[in-house]
C-alpha cells in the first residue's frame, strides 16, 4: 500500500511577527522520495513542523490517497536531550508502545524494536545509555525508531549530517527500500550531490518556494541562486 | 473504606500489643500515616521521576509554596482549618493552569517566569497569614508547612487514595506521550500525541500529589519528596526501569523509616523534616557509589 500524496496550499507561518514561510505551495506525489533544500534559516523545519500539526498556520496542509498514519520522524540529532536517564531500548519503549516505559517492553514489541535497532546497524546497543551513544550511533536509533512500526509518511530532518561514510550508506539504503514499498519521504537535505543522486522531486524554499521539480533541474538553479 | 481502615489498624495493633511490632504500632495515628506513606511512596517515586527528567522541580515546588497560600484564604473563607482541601486545590489548580498557560504565551525562561508567580503567590500568602494567624493556633499553619502525623484522618487518607486513583487512570495511558512531550515536542506530534493537553495533564497530577501529600510531608517539603528519591535513584541508575523502580522503593523507604525512626526513638521533628531527611541520606549514599564506584567513573551519562 502506497503513502500519501501531501499538499501544501499557500501556507504562511508568521512567530513573533516575523515571516517565517510565506504561501508555501507544493505537492509531494503519493509514494514519492522528496526532498526540501534551502539556506539555513529558509523555513525548511517550520514546513516539518507545520506538517507534523505543531506549529498554527494558515492556508491548509491535506494528505490525499491512503491514510497518513503512521508517519515516521527523525528529527536533528542537536534536538534530542542527551542527558536523559534511558537506554536506547527505553528510547524504543517510549516511542513505540502504549504501556508506561518504565514498565519495560512486552515480548512482541521487544522483537520489533530490535528488529529495527538491527537493521539500522544498531542490533548491540539495546541496553546502553542512549546519552552515552556517539552522534552517529544516535542518529541510527533515531532512524530505527522511525520505521517502527513500518510507516506510511517518512519526514527525515538532516538525518545523515555528522555521520560517518558507512552511516550515510546505511540511510540511503534503507530509505530507498522504504521508497521502493511505496512510502512517502520527505526528506531535509543540505547535500545536493546526495538530492541528485536519490531524490524524484525537490522543493527549494527559502521563506517562500524558490523552485519546485525534479532534481536534475533544481538543483543546478539552487546552486545558480547562490 | 473507614471500615477497611479499622480493621487494618485492629490487625497491626494487636500485633504491637504482643510484641510483634515495635511499639509505635500501637498508636492509631501512626498507622494512619503508614497506610498513607505506602501510597505516598509509589506515587512520589513514580511522578518524581517524571519531574526531573522534565526538568520541572522549580515548578512543583512553586505549587507545594502556592499550597501555603491556599491554606491561608481556606480559613479565611471558614473551610476547616485542619482539612481546607477545597481551597487548596483550588488555589493551586489556578496557579499552577496560570503559570502554564503563560508560559505558552510569553518568551521569558521556565526559572524567571515560575520565579515571579512564586512570588506573587508567597507575597498573596505572607499577607493573608497575617489575618489568619490571629484565628488560629500556629502550630496548625506549622503542620501545614512541615507536616504532621498526628493531623492525619480518615478524609486525608480517601483524598489521598482518590488522588492515586486519578494518577493511575490518567497518568499511566498517558506516561509515554508525558514524557515524550518534553523530550521531543516533534517526534511527540509525529507520534500523535496531543503534546499541549498532556503537559497540562502533568501540571494537573502534578498539583493533585502535592496537595495530597501536605498532611504528611508539608507544603515546603513536599517537592523535596518529589525530586530527592528520583535524584538519588539517578545516581546509580542509567535505565528508565531502574531509576522509576528505585525512586518508588527509596520514596517508600524515607517515608516509612521517617515516620517510624522519631516515633520509636522519642525525637521531637515534624514528619515532613524526618521523612526528608532520610531521603537526603539516601542521596548522599548513592552520591558516593557514583562517585568512587568503577562502573560510574568517568560516565557523562
Amino acid at each position: 500500500m502506497r503513502g500519501p500524496a501531501v499538499v501544501f496550499d499557500n501556507v504562511s507561518l508568521q512567530l513573533g511577527g516575523t515571516s517565517v514561510l510565506d504561501r508555501v505551495s507544493f505537492r509531494i506525489e503519493s509514494g514519492a522520495l522528496h526532498c526540501l533544500v534551502g539556506p539555513n534559516g529558509g523555513g525548511k523545519t517550520s514546513v516539518v513542523r507545520a506538517l507534523l500539526g505543531q506549529m498554527p498556520h494558515s492556508g491548509s496542509i491535506r494528505f490525499e490517497g491512503d491514510v497518513a498514519k503512521p508517519v515516521g520522524y527523525v528529527p536533528q540529532l542537536l534536538d534530542f536531550d542527551r542527558n536523559v536517564p534511558m537506554t536506547v531500548n527505553d528510547v524504543m519503549a517510549l516511542l513505540g508502545q502504549r504501556r508506561p516505559a518504565f514498565l519495560g517492553s512486552a515480548r512482541a514489541a521487544r522483537a520489533a524494536h530490535a528488529e529495527a535497532l538491527e537493521r539500522t546497524g544498531v542490533a548491540g546497543l539495546g541496553g546502553k545509555p542512549f546519552g552515552s551513544l556517539s552522534g552517529g550511533q544516535r542518529q541510527r536509533v533515531l532512524l530505527a525508531q522511525a520505521i517502527s512500526p513500518m510507516p506510511r509518511l517518512l519526514i527525515l530532518d538532516e538525518p545523515t549530517a555528522g555521520i560517518d561514510e558507512p552511516g550515510i550508506r546505511l540511510v540511503e539504503t534503507l530509505v530507498a527500500e522504504l521508497h521502493g514499498r511505496g512510502v512517502t519521504i520527505l526528506w531535509i537535505n543540505h547535500d545536493l550531490e546526495q538530492v541528485r543522486r536519490i531524490a524524484q522531486s525537490v522543493t527549494g524554499i527559502n521563506r517562500s518556494v524558490l523552485f519546485d521539480g525534479p532534481p536534475d533541474q533544481v538543483a543546478c538553479q539552487l546552486e545558480t541562486g547562490r | 473504606m473507614n471500615a477497611l481502615y479499622d480493621s487494618i489498624r485492629s490487625y497491626l495493633q494487636a500485633l504491637a500489643a504482643s510484641g510483634t511490632l515495635p511499639q509505635p504500632f500501637e498508636y492509631e495515628f501512626v498507622i494512619n500515616a503508614l497506610l498513607c506513606a505506602l501510597v505516598i511512596g509509589p506515587l512520589l517515586g513514580v511522578l518524581g521521576s517524571m519531574v526531573m527528567i522534565k526538568r520541572m522541580a522549580f515548578f512543583s515546588q512553586s505549587v507545594g509554596n502556592a499550597a501555603m497560600t491556599g491554606v491561608a484564604i481556606g480559613v479565611l473563607i471558614g473551610e476547616s482549618y485542619t482539612s481546607p482541601y477545597l481551597s487548596m486545590f483550588g488555589f493551586c489548580m489556578l496557579f499552577a493552569l496560570t503559570l502554564k498557560y503563560t508560559q505558552h504565551r510569553t518568551t521569558l525562561s521556565n526559572d524567571t517566569l515560575i520565579g515571579v508567580f512564586l512570588s506573587i503567590s508567597l507575597a498573596v500568602g505572607a499577607s493573608l497569614l497575617l489575618f489568619v494567624s490571629a484565628k488560629i493556633n500556629t502550630h496548625v499553619m506549622e503542620s501545614v508547612l512541615f507536616g504532621s502525623i498526628l493531623a492525619v484522618d480518615h478524609t486525608d487518607m480517601n483524598v489521598l487514595l482518590g488522588v492515586t486513583a486519578v494518577c493511575a487512570v490518567l497518568g499511566l495511558p498517558l506516561y509515554n506521550g508525558m514524557l515524550l512531550a518534553s523530550l521531543n515536542p516533534s517526534l511527540a506530534h509525529a507520534r500523535g500525541v496531543r503534546v499541549r493537553t498532556v503537559e497540562y495533564v502533568f501540571v494537573i497530577l502534578v498539583t493533585l500529589v502535592t496537595v495530597a501529600c501536605l498532611k504528611i510531608i508539608g507544603a515546603v517539603l513536599v517537592e523535596a519528596l518529589l525530586l530527592i528519591p528520583a535524584a538519588a535513584a539517578r545516581n546509580v541508575n542509567r535505565s528508565l526501569p531502574g531509576l522509576v523502580a528505585l525512586a518508588v522503593l527509596i520514596a517508600t523507604f524515607s517515608c516509612v523509616v521517617g515516620i517510624l525512626v522519631p516515633m520509636q526513638f522519642h525525637i521531637p521533628v515534624p514528619t515532613g523534616g524526618a521523612i526528608v531527611i532520610v531521603a537526603a541520606l539516601v542521596f548522599v549514599f548513592t552520591t558516593v557509589i557514583r562517585a568512587t564506584a568503577s562502573r560510574f567513573k568517568g560516565a557523562s551519562v
